[in-house]
Protein backbone atom coordinates (compact mmCIF):
# COMPACT_ATOMS: atom_id res chain seq x y z
CA UNK A 1 0.00 0.00 0.00
CA UNK A 2 2.92 2.81 1.23
CA UNK A 3 4.51 1.82 -2.36
CA UNK A 4 2.10 4.14 -4.00
CA UNK A 5 3.06 7.90 -3.94
CA UNK A 6 -0.65 8.62 -3.15
CA UNK A 7 -0.87 6.75 -0.40
CA UNK A 8 2.76 8.18 0.99
CA UNK A 9 0.98 11.69 0.45
CA UNK A 10 -2.48 10.74 2.06
CA UNK A 11 -0.46 9.40 5.12
CA UNK A 12 2.13 12.02 6.05
CA UNK A 13 -0.63 14.48 5.21
CA UNK A 14 -3.34 12.81 7.22
CA UNK A 15 -0.74 12.50 9.78
CA UNK A 16 -0.10 15.75 10.36
CA UNK A 17 -3.81 17.37 9.89
CA UNK A 18 -4.83 14.77 12.18
CA UNK A 19 -2.25 16.07 15.15
CA UNK A 20 -2.90 19.68 14.62
CA UNK A 21 -7.08 18.75 14.65
CA UNK A 22 -6.14 16.45 18.06
CA UNK A 23 -4.26 19.63 19.79
CA UNK A 24 -6.60 21.96 18.65
CA UNK A 25 -9.29 20.20 19.10
CA UNK A 26 -9.49 20.46 22.78
CA UNK A 27 -9.10 24.38 22.95
CA UNK A 28 -12.51 24.24 20.53
CA UNK A 29 -14.32 21.80 23.21
CA UNK A 30 -13.36 24.23 26.38
CA UNK A 31 -14.10 27.21 24.47
CA UNK A 32 -17.61 25.60 23.69
CA UNK A 33 -17.10 26.33 19.92
CA UNK A 34 -17.61 22.69 17.86
CA UNK A 35 -20.52 24.41 16.27
CA UNK A 36 -18.58 27.52 15.22
CA UNK A 37 -16.38 25.26 14.19
CA UNK A 38 -19.07 23.37 11.85
CA UNK A 39 -19.73 26.54 10.52
CA UNK A 40 -16.81 27.47 9.72
CA UNK A 41 -16.02 24.22 7.44
CA UNK A 42 -18.99 25.27 5.53
CA UNK A 43 -17.71 28.97 5.37
CA UNK A 44 -14.55 27.05 3.66
CA UNK A 45 -16.61 25.12 1.49
CA UNK A 46 -18.20 28.34 -0.22
CA UNK A 47 -14.55 29.69 -0.56
CA UNK A 48 -13.48 26.61 -2.09
CA UNK A 49 -16.36 26.78 -4.41
CA UNK A 50 -15.39 30.27 -5.25
CA UNK A 51 -12.00 30.00 -5.80
CA UNK A 52 -12.80 27.34 -8.06
CA UNK A 53 -15.15 29.80 -10.09
CA UNK A 54 -12.87 32.68 -10.15
CA UNK A 55 -9.54 29.99 -11.13
CA UNK A 56 -8.01 29.96 -7.48
CA UNK A 57 -6.46 27.16 -5.76
CA UNK A 58 -9.26 25.96 -2.97
CA UNK A 59 -7.13 25.78 -0.69
CA UNK A 60 -6.44 29.63 -1.37
CA UNK A 61 -10.42 30.13 -1.32
CA UNK A 62 -10.70 28.10 1.57
CA UNK A 63 -8.52 29.95 3.69
CA UNK A 64 -9.50 33.53 2.58
CA UNK A 65 -13.43 32.17 3.43
CA UNK A 66 -12.37 31.02 7.00
CA UNK A 67 -9.90 33.71 7.89
CA UNK A 68 -12.29 36.34 7.20
CA UNK A 69 -15.40 34.79 8.71
CA UNK A 70 -12.93 34.67 12.02
CA UNK A 71 -12.23 37.57 11.92
CA UNK A 72 -15.78 38.76 11.51
CA UNK A 73 -16.96 36.36 13.99
CA UNK A 74 -14.21 38.08 16.55
CA UNK A 75 -15.47 41.30 16.03
CA UNK A 76 -18.80 40.42 16.47
CA UNK A 77 -18.63 38.38 19.18
CA UNK A 78 -18.33 34.67 20.03
CA UNK A 79 -21.55 34.68 21.78
CA UNK A 80 -23.50 35.96 19.29
CA UNK A 81 -22.74 32.98 16.41
CA UNK A 82 -23.37 30.54 19.58
CA UNK A 83 -26.98 31.12 19.28
CA UNK A 84 -28.78 28.64 17.74
CA UNK A 85 -30.02 30.25 15.29
CA UNK A 86 -27.78 32.32 13.79
CA UNK A 87 -25.79 29.19 13.59
CA UNK A 88 -28.84 27.72 11.43
CA UNK A 89 -28.62 30.85 9.26
CA UNK A 90 -24.99 30.88 8.53
CA UNK A 91 -24.94 27.17 7.94
CA UNK A 92 -27.39 27.39 5.47
CA UNK A 93 -26.18 30.82 3.36
CA UNK A 94 -23.10 29.43 2.72
CA UNK A 95 -24.11 26.17 1.80
CA UNK A 96 -26.15 28.16 -0.64
CA UNK A 97 -23.15 30.18 -1.27
CA UNK A 98 -21.09 27.36 -2.38
CA UNK A 99 -23.64 25.98 -4.47
CA UNK A 100 -24.35 28.59 -6.29
CA UNK A 101 -20.73 29.09 -7.12
CA UNK A 102 -20.01 25.70 -8.25
CA UNK A 103 -22.80 26.04 -10.32
CA UNK A 104 -21.27 29.19 -11.96
CA UNK A 105 -18.46 27.92 -12.39
CA UNK A 106 -17.59 24.78 -14.75
CA UNK A 107 -15.96 22.02 -12.40
CA UNK A 108 -17.72 18.81 -12.39
CA UNK A 109 -19.96 16.87 -9.70
CA UNK A 110 -16.66 14.97 -7.93
CA UNK A 111 -15.19 18.41 -7.16
CA UNK A 112 -17.89 19.08 -5.44
CA UNK A 113 -18.01 15.38 -3.44
CA UNK A 114 -14.46 16.02 -2.91
CA UNK A 115 -14.52 19.46 -1.17
CA UNK A 116 -17.98 17.98 1.16
CA UNK A 117 -16.38 14.92 1.87
CA UNK A 118 -12.45 15.08 1.16
CA UNK A 119 -10.20 12.99 -0.48
CA UNK A 120 -7.01 11.67 1.07
CA UNK A 121 -6.00 9.95 -2.11
CA UNK A 122 -6.07 13.03 -4.37
CA UNK A 123 -3.45 14.70 -2.09
CA UNK A 124 -0.16 16.31 -4.20
CA UNK A 125 3.25 16.61 -3.51
CA UNK A 126 2.58 20.28 -3.00
CA UNK A 127 -0.29 20.12 -0.74
CA UNK A 128 1.70 18.13 1.13
CA UNK A 129 4.10 20.58 2.23
CA UNK A 130 1.35 23.63 2.00
CA UNK A 131 -0.12 21.22 4.99
CA UNK A 132 3.52 20.41 6.67
CA UNK A 133 4.38 23.98 6.75
CA UNK A 134 0.93 25.86 7.82
CA UNK A 135 0.67 22.93 10.56
CA UNK A 136 4.45 23.86 11.77
CA UNK A 137 3.32 27.22 12.05
CA UNK A 138 0.03 26.73 13.64
CA UNK A 139 1.56 24.51 16.11
CA UNK A 140 4.44 26.99 17.32
CA UNK A 141 1.67 29.81 18.01
CA UNK A 142 -0.62 27.09 19.82
CA UNK A 143 2.66 26.17 21.88
CA UNK A 144 3.70 30.04 22.06
CA UNK A 145 0.03 30.86 23.49
CA UNK A 146 -0.55 28.19 25.63
CA UNK A 147 -0.04 29.13 28.61
CA UNK A 148 -2.31 32.03 27.68
CA UNK A 149 -5.08 30.15 26.08
CA UNK A 150 -5.34 27.43 28.38
CA UNK A 151 -6.21 30.17 31.12
CA UNK A 152 -8.75 31.69 29.40
CA UNK A 153 -10.42 28.62 27.87
CA UNK A 154 -10.53 26.98 31.31
CA UNK A 155 -11.02 29.62 33.27
CA UNK A 156 -12.41 32.58 31.44
CA UNK A 157 -13.03 34.78 34.64
CA UNK A 158 -10.05 34.42 36.41
CA UNK A 159 -8.20 35.04 32.46
CA UNK A 160 -10.32 38.55 32.88
CA UNK A 161 -9.11 39.07 36.05
CA UNK A 162 -5.49 38.55 35.81
CA UNK A 163 -5.40 41.02 33.04
CA UNK A 164 -5.15 38.65 30.25
CA UNK A 165 -6.11 40.65 26.78
CA UNK A 166 -9.50 38.05 26.40
CA UNK A 167 -10.74 39.82 22.93
CA UNK A 168 -7.22 39.36 21.20
CA UNK A 169 -6.97 35.89 22.70
CA UNK A 170 -10.25 35.26 21.36
CA UNK A 171 -9.99 36.51 17.81
CA UNK A 172 -6.15 34.99 17.34
CA UNK A 173 -7.82 31.52 18.67
CA UNK A 174 -10.51 31.45 15.88
CA UNK A 175 -8.10 32.77 13.19
CA UNK A 176 -5.90 29.35 14.13
CA UNK A 177 -9.08 27.52 13.99
CA UNK A 178 -9.98 28.82 10.91
CA UNK A 179 -6.57 28.02 9.46
CA UNK A 180 -6.90 24.32 10.88
CA UNK A 181 -10.09 23.90 9.14
CA UNK A 182 -8.80 25.14 5.71
CA UNK A 183 -6.47 22.73 5.86
CA UNK A 184 -8.37 19.68 7.52
CA UNK A 185 -11.51 20.18 4.77
CA UNK A 186 -8.83 19.14 1.88
CA UNK A 187 -8.36 15.63 3.83
CA UNK A 188 -11.66 14.96 5.57
CA UNK A 189 -14.09 17.28 3.93
CA UNK A 190 -16.14 20.01 5.20
CA UNK A 191 -18.87 18.13 6.65
CA UNK A 192 -16.23 15.86 8.46
CA UNK A 193 -13.88 18.67 9.90
CA UNK A 194 -16.10 18.53 12.80
CA UNK A 195 -15.69 14.81 13.68
CA UNK A 196 -11.49 14.92 13.59
CA UNK A 197 -11.83 18.64 15.94
CA UNK A 198 -13.92 17.44 18.44
CA UNK A 199 -14.35 13.52 18.59
CA UNK A 200 -10.91 13.09 19.77
CA UNK A 201 -10.64 15.85 22.16
CA UNK A 202 -13.92 14.30 23.72
CA UNK A 203 -13.10 10.69 24.05
CA UNK A 204 -9.78 12.17 25.95
CA UNK A 205 -11.63 13.91 28.22
CA UNK A 206 -12.86 10.71 29.71
CA UNK A 207 -9.61 9.11 29.81
CA UNK A 208 -7.17 11.45 31.01
CA UNK A 209 -7.16 13.75 34.20
CA UNK A 210 -4.85 17.24 32.67
CA UNK A 211 -4.96 19.21 29.84
CA UNK A 212 -1.75 18.19 28.65
CA UNK A 213 -2.39 14.68 28.25
CA UNK A 214 -5.63 15.35 26.90
CA UNK A 215 -3.96 16.87 24.15
CA UNK A 216 -1.34 14.09 23.52
CA UNK A 217 -4.62 11.60 23.86
CA UNK A 218 -6.99 13.73 21.70
CA UNK A 219 -3.54 13.89 18.75
CA UNK A 220 -2.79 10.37 19.02
CA UNK A 221 -6.89 9.07 18.82
CA UNK A 222 -6.49 11.59 15.55
CA UNK A 223 -3.91 10.45 13.89
CA UNK A 224 -4.94 6.79 14.50
CA UNK A 225 -8.75 7.50 12.81
CA UNK A 226 -6.74 8.71 10.22
CA UNK A 227 -4.26 5.71 9.77
CA UNK A 228 -7.18 3.09 10.33
CA UNK A 229 -9.35 4.93 7.67
CA UNK A 230 -6.87 5.29 5.42
CA UNK A 231 -5.81 1.52 5.56
CA UNK A 232 -9.20 -0.08 5.56
CA UNK A 233 -10.49 2.44 2.47
CA UNK A 234 -7.96 1.24 0.75
CA UNK A 235 -8.44 -2.74 1.40
CA UNK A 236 -12.04 -2.26 0.95
CA UNK A 237 -12.83 0.57 -1.38
CA UNK A 238 -15.14 2.41 1.06
CA UNK A 239 -14.56 6.23 1.57
CA UNK A 240 -12.31 6.64 4.03
CA UNK A 241 -14.39 9.54 5.82
CA UNK A 242 -17.04 6.62 6.58
CA UNK A 243 -14.19 4.38 8.61
CA UNK A 244 -12.19 7.97 10.29
CA UNK A 245 -15.99 8.86 11.60
CA UNK A 246 -16.62 5.11 12.41
CA UNK A 247 -13.29 4.53 14.39
CA UNK A 248 -13.70 7.83 16.51
CA UNK A 249 -17.09 6.99 17.73
CA UNK A 250 -16.28 3.86 18.46
CA UNK A 251 -13.55 5.09 20.56
CA UNK A 252 -15.85 7.90 21.63
CA UNK A 253 -18.25 5.93 23.22
CA UNK A 254 -15.98 3.11 24.77
CA UNK A 255 -14.12 5.78 26.46
CA UNK A 256 -17.88 7.16 28.17
CA UNK A 257 -18.88 3.47 28.78
CA UNK A 258 -15.11 3.30 31.07
CA UNK A 259 -15.90 6.32 32.50
CA UNK A 260 -19.25 5.99 33.51
CA UNK A 261 -18.12 2.75 34.81
CA UNK A 262 -15.21 4.32 36.39
CA UNK A 263 -17.89 6.68 38.37
CA UNK A 264 -19.84 3.80 39.14
CA UNK A 265 -17.78 1.64 40.73
CA UNK A 266 -15.29 4.54 42.53
CA UNK A 267 -15.80 4.70 46.50
CA UNK A 268 -18.04 7.30 47.85
CA UNK A 269 -15.97 10.44 49.10
CA UNK A 270 -12.46 10.02 46.92
CA UNK B 1 5.22 45.77 48.67
CA UNK B 2 2.75 48.31 47.65
CA UNK B 3 3.67 51.62 48.19
CA UNK B 4 0.09 53.38 47.81
CA UNK B 5 -3.28 52.37 46.70
CA UNK B 6 -5.70 54.51 46.40
CA UNK B 7 -8.87 55.49 44.70
CA UNK B 8 -9.45 58.98 44.33
CA UNK B 9 -12.73 60.27 43.20
CA UNK B 10 -14.57 58.43 40.82
CA UNK B 11 -17.36 58.39 39.43
CA UNK B 12 -18.83 55.23 37.67
CA UNK B 13 -22.02 55.74 35.02
CA UNK B 14 -23.51 52.19 33.83
CA UNK B 15 -26.62 52.63 30.77
CA UNK B 16 -26.49 56.44 32.05
CA UNK B 17 -27.17 55.62 35.65
CA UNK B 18 -24.86 57.26 38.35
CA UNK B 19 -23.70 53.26 40.22
CA UNK B 20 -20.39 55.29 41.86
CA UNK B 21 -20.64 58.61 42.94
CA UNK B 22 -17.11 60.56 44.01
CA UNK B 23 -15.94 57.74 46.13
CA UNK B 24 -12.31 58.19 47.97
CA UNK B 25 -10.87 55.70 50.02
CA UNK B 26 -6.98 54.15 50.66
CA UNK B 27 -6.64 50.69 51.75
CA UNK B 28 -2.64 49.98 53.69
CA UNK B 29 -0.76 46.84 53.09
CA UNK B 30 -2.11 44.19 54.83
CA UNK B 31 -5.50 45.90 55.44
CA UNK B 32 -8.27 44.36 55.21
CA UNK B 33 -11.32 46.45 53.90
CA UNK B 34 -14.67 44.94 54.10
CA UNK B 35 -17.60 46.44 51.65
CA UNK B 36 -20.77 45.79 52.62
CA UNK B 37 -24.43 47.85 50.98
CA UNK B 38 -27.21 46.52 49.36
CA UNK B 39 -27.69 44.77 46.19
CA UNK B 40 -26.99 47.47 42.90
CA UNK B 41 -24.67 49.57 45.34
CA UNK B 42 -22.14 49.30 43.24
CA UNK B 43 -19.73 46.96 45.23
CA UNK B 44 -19.05 44.11 42.23
CA UNK B 45 -18.64 47.56 40.07
CA UNK B 46 -15.68 48.89 42.35
CA UNK B 47 -13.83 46.07 42.44
CA UNK B 48 -13.87 45.85 38.32
CA UNK B 49 -13.07 49.19 38.75
CA UNK B 50 -10.16 48.07 40.36
CA UNK B 51 -9.29 45.36 38.01
CA UNK B 52 -9.47 47.58 34.99
CA UNK B 53 -12.26 45.58 33.48
CA UNK B 54 -14.59 49.19 33.65
CA UNK B 55 -13.08 52.33 33.36
CA UNK B 56 -14.46 54.74 35.52
CA UNK B 57 -16.10 58.41 34.02
CA UNK B 58 -13.72 60.22 36.37
CA UNK B 59 -11.37 59.44 38.53
CA UNK B 60 -8.33 57.34 39.19
CA UNK B 61 -6.97 54.18 41.11
CA UNK B 62 -4.02 54.54 42.29
CA UNK B 63 -1.66 51.77 42.31
CA UNK B 64 2.06 52.36 43.26
CA UNK B 65 4.45 49.46 43.71
CA UNK B 66 8.10 50.05 45.01
CA UNK B 67 9.88 47.79 42.40
CA UNK B 68 7.64 46.71 39.84
CA UNK B 69 3.91 46.77 38.56
CA UNK B 70 1.63 46.24 41.36
CA UNK B 71 -0.21 42.95 40.88
CA UNK B 72 -4.22 42.04 41.59
CA UNK B 73 -5.73 38.86 42.60
CA UNK B 74 -9.52 37.83 42.44
CA UNK B 75 -11.47 35.43 43.86
CA UNK B 76 -15.27 36.01 42.46
CA UNK B 77 -18.29 34.61 44.04
CA UNK B 78 -18.82 31.98 41.12
CA UNK B 79 -16.65 30.64 38.02
CA UNK B 80 -18.11 29.45 34.84
CA UNK B 81 -16.09 26.06 34.86
CA UNK B 82 -16.93 23.02 32.97
CA UNK B 83 -17.09 20.39 35.73
CA UNK B 84 -16.32 17.71 32.67
CA UNK B 85 -13.26 19.09 31.68
CA UNK B 86 -10.04 16.96 33.25
CA UNK B 87 -8.56 19.69 35.02
CA UNK B 88 -6.84 18.78 38.30
CA UNK B 89 -6.60 21.66 40.92
CA UNK B 90 -1.97 21.76 40.53
CA UNK B 91 -3.22 22.45 37.13
CA UNK B 92 -5.90 24.62 37.51
CA UNK B 93 -3.59 27.12 40.51
CA UNK B 94 -0.99 27.22 38.30
CA UNK B 95 -3.03 29.48 35.52
CA UNK B 96 -2.54 32.03 38.29
CA UNK B 97 0.95 32.52 37.56
CA UNK B 98 2.43 35.67 35.71
CA UNK B 99 1.99 34.88 32.24
CA UNK B 100 5.16 34.29 30.00
CA UNK B 101 5.60 33.14 26.83
CA UNK B 102 7.12 29.99 27.82
CA UNK B 103 4.68 26.97 27.71
CA UNK B 104 5.97 24.70 30.49
CA UNK B 105 6.64 25.05 34.30
CA UNK B 106 10.15 25.89 35.89
CA UNK B 107 11.62 24.62 38.86
CA UNK B 108 10.68 27.98 40.62
CA UNK B 109 7.00 28.09 39.38
CA UNK B 110 6.64 24.37 40.94
CA UNK B 111 7.74 25.67 44.43
CA UNK B 112 5.53 28.79 44.11
CA UNK B 113 2.57 26.45 43.35
CA UNK B 114 3.66 23.86 46.10
CA UNK B 115 3.93 26.54 48.92
CA UNK B 116 0.77 28.58 47.87
CA UNK B 117 -1.05 24.93 48.28
CA UNK B 118 0.33 24.63 51.22
CA UNK B 119 -0.69 27.85 52.96
CA UNK B 120 -4.19 27.21 51.21
CA UNK B 121 -4.32 23.90 52.88
CA UNK B 122 -4.91 22.63 49.00
CA UNK B 123 -2.01 20.07 48.92
CA UNK B 124 -3.69 16.92 49.69
CA UNK B 125 -6.38 18.31 46.54
CA UNK B 126 -3.48 18.62 43.81
CA UNK B 127 -4.41 15.33 41.90
CA UNK B 128 -8.23 15.92 42.27
CA UNK B 129 -9.97 17.43 39.58
CA UNK B 130 -11.39 20.60 40.06
CA UNK B 131 -15.14 19.85 38.94
CA UNK B 132 -15.21 16.97 41.61
CA UNK B 133 -14.24 19.33 44.80
CA UNK B 134 -16.96 20.66 47.19
CA UNK B 135 -17.88 24.53 47.70
CA UNK B 136 -15.19 25.17 50.21
CA UNK B 137 -12.55 23.30 48.43
CA UNK B 138 -12.94 25.13 45.71
CA UNK B 139 -13.10 28.35 47.22
CA UNK B 140 -9.76 27.75 48.69
CA UNK B 141 -8.55 26.66 45.11
CA UNK B 142 -9.89 29.99 43.85
CA UNK B 143 -7.70 31.85 46.33
CA UNK B 144 -4.59 29.67 45.84
CA UNK B 145 -4.61 30.65 42.39
CA UNK B 146 -5.50 34.17 43.31
CA UNK B 147 -2.60 34.39 45.27
CA UNK B 148 0.30 32.13 43.70
CA UNK B 149 0.57 35.40 41.74
CA UNK B 150 2.18 36.99 44.91
CA UNK B 151 -0.95 39.78 44.52
CA UNK B 152 -0.10 43.68 46.59
CA UNK B 153 -3.98 43.58 46.25
CA UNK B 154 -6.50 40.82 46.89
CA UNK B 155 -10.44 41.42 45.35
CA UNK B 156 -12.70 38.60 47.08
CA UNK B 157 -16.23 39.17 45.71
CA UNK B 158 -18.61 37.14 47.91
CA UNK B 159 -16.38 34.46 47.68
CA UNK B 160 -17.30 32.75 50.59
CA UNK B 161 -21.16 33.37 49.88
CA UNK B 162 -22.36 30.18 48.91
CA UNK B 163 -20.71 28.19 51.71
CA UNK B 164 -21.75 27.15 55.07
CA UNK B 165 -21.01 29.39 58.26
CA UNK B 166 -17.78 27.16 59.43
CA UNK B 167 -16.74 27.27 56.38
CA UNK B 168 -16.88 30.99 55.45
CA UNK B 169 -15.17 31.27 58.90
CA UNK B 170 -12.12 29.21 58.15
CA UNK B 171 -11.70 31.13 54.64
CA UNK B 172 -11.90 34.22 56.07
CA UNK B 173 -9.67 33.98 58.62
CA UNK B 174 -7.67 32.09 56.69
CA UNK B 175 -7.58 35.58 54.04
CA UNK B 176 -6.83 37.77 57.27
CA UNK B 177 -4.20 35.62 58.59
CA UNK B 178 -2.06 35.76 54.79
CA UNK B 179 -2.96 39.05 54.04
CA UNK B 180 -1.42 40.09 57.41
CA UNK B 181 1.32 37.98 56.91
CA UNK B 182 2.15 38.71 52.78
CA UNK B 183 1.20 42.97 53.33
CA UNK B 184 -1.37 42.41 51.24
CA UNK B 185 -4.30 45.21 50.69
CA UNK B 186 -7.84 43.24 50.80
CA UNK B 187 -11.15 44.22 49.95
CA UNK B 188 -13.63 41.94 50.31
CA UNK B 189 -17.40 42.03 49.98
CA UNK B 190 -19.98 40.39 52.13
CA UNK B 191 -23.52 40.12 52.97
CA UNK B 192 -22.10 38.52 56.40
CA UNK B 193 -22.42 41.46 59.03
CA UNK B 194 -20.54 39.14 61.88
CA UNK B 195 -17.90 38.09 59.40
CA UNK B 196 -17.24 41.74 58.39
CA UNK B 197 -17.49 42.64 61.83
CA UNK B 198 -15.00 40.29 62.85
CA UNK B 199 -12.16 40.34 59.88
CA UNK B 200 -12.19 43.72 58.59
CA UNK B 201 -9.70 46.49 60.02
CA UNK B 202 -11.92 48.72 58.55
CA UNK B 203 -15.70 49.15 56.78
CA UNK B 204 -16.77 50.88 53.48
CA UNK B 205 -20.06 50.92 53.22
CA UNK B 206 -21.67 51.56 50.24
CA UNK B 207 -25.75 52.73 49.10
CA UNK B 208 -26.49 53.73 45.69
CA UNK B 209 -24.60 57.29 45.27
CA UNK B 210 -23.37 57.62 49.48
CA UNK B 211 -20.67 55.92 51.13
CA UNK B 212 -18.66 56.15 54.47
CA UNK B 213 -15.34 54.25 55.38
CA UNK B 214 -14.09 53.91 58.93
CA UNK B 215 -13.93 51.23 61.69
CA UNK B 216 -16.58 48.25 61.53
CA UNK B 217 -17.98 49.24 64.42
CA UNK B 218 -18.57 52.70 63.98
CA UNK B 219 -19.91 51.97 60.21
CA UNK B 220 -22.56 49.70 61.52
CA UNK B 221 -23.52 51.72 64.48
CA UNK B 222 -23.78 54.57 61.92
CA UNK B 223 -25.47 53.11 59.14
CA UNK B 224 -28.65 52.75 58.20
CA UNK B 225 -28.84 48.84 57.98
CA UNK B 226 -32.61 48.45 58.80
CA UNK B 227 -32.93 48.73 54.69
CA UNK B 228 -30.71 45.71 54.36
CA UNK B 229 -30.53 43.34 57.52
CA UNK B 230 -32.48 42.73 60.18
CA UNK B 231 -31.90 45.09 63.30
CA UNK B 232 -30.97 41.65 65.79
CA UNK B 233 -28.28 40.91 63.55
CA UNK B 234 -26.79 44.21 63.02
CA UNK B 235 -27.13 44.48 67.21
CA UNK B 236 -24.96 41.12 67.35
CA UNK B 237 -22.44 41.30 64.54
CA UNK B 238 -21.72 44.82 66.79
CA UNK B 239 -21.30 43.17 70.14
CA UNK B 240 -19.65 40.50 68.85
CA UNK B 241 -17.12 43.33 67.28
CA UNK B 242 -16.67 45.23 70.54
CA UNK B 243 -15.75 42.33 72.25
CA UNK B 244 -13.29 40.71 70.48
CA UNK B 245 -11.71 44.06 70.27
CA UNK B 246 -12.17 44.14 73.85
CA UNK B 247 -10.97 40.69 74.96
CA UNK B 248 -8.52 40.16 71.73
CA UNK B 249 -10.85 37.52 70.24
Amino acid sequence: MLHYDFMQHAFIAGTIVAIMCGAIGVFVMARGLSFITHSFSHIGFSGASFATYVGWDPLEGLLLFTTVGALAIGRMGVKFFRREASISVMLSVFLGLGILFLSLSTQSGSFTSTILFGSVVGISSRDVWVIVVLTVVLLCLLTLGYKMLKFDSFDPVGAEAAGLPIRFISVAFLLLLSIGVAEAVQIVGALLVFALMTIPASTARHITQSVFKMIVVSAVLAVLGIWVGLTLSYMTNAPVSFYITAFEALCYFLALGWSSLKAKFQPIGT
Amino acid sequence: MIENFSVDHIDVYINGEKILDNLSFSVQPGEMLGIIGPNGAGKSTLLKVILGVIKPQNGTVEMTHSDTRPIVGYVPQSRAIDEEMPIQTWDFISLGLPHRIRPWLTKKDRILIKETMELTDTSRLAKKSIGKLSGGEKQRVFLAQALVRNPDVLLLDESTANLDPKAQEEITSLVQELCTEQHISTLFISHDIHLVAKYAHRVLYLTRGHYSVGRAQDIIENANMDVLYQPQHVHDALQTSVENRRYGG
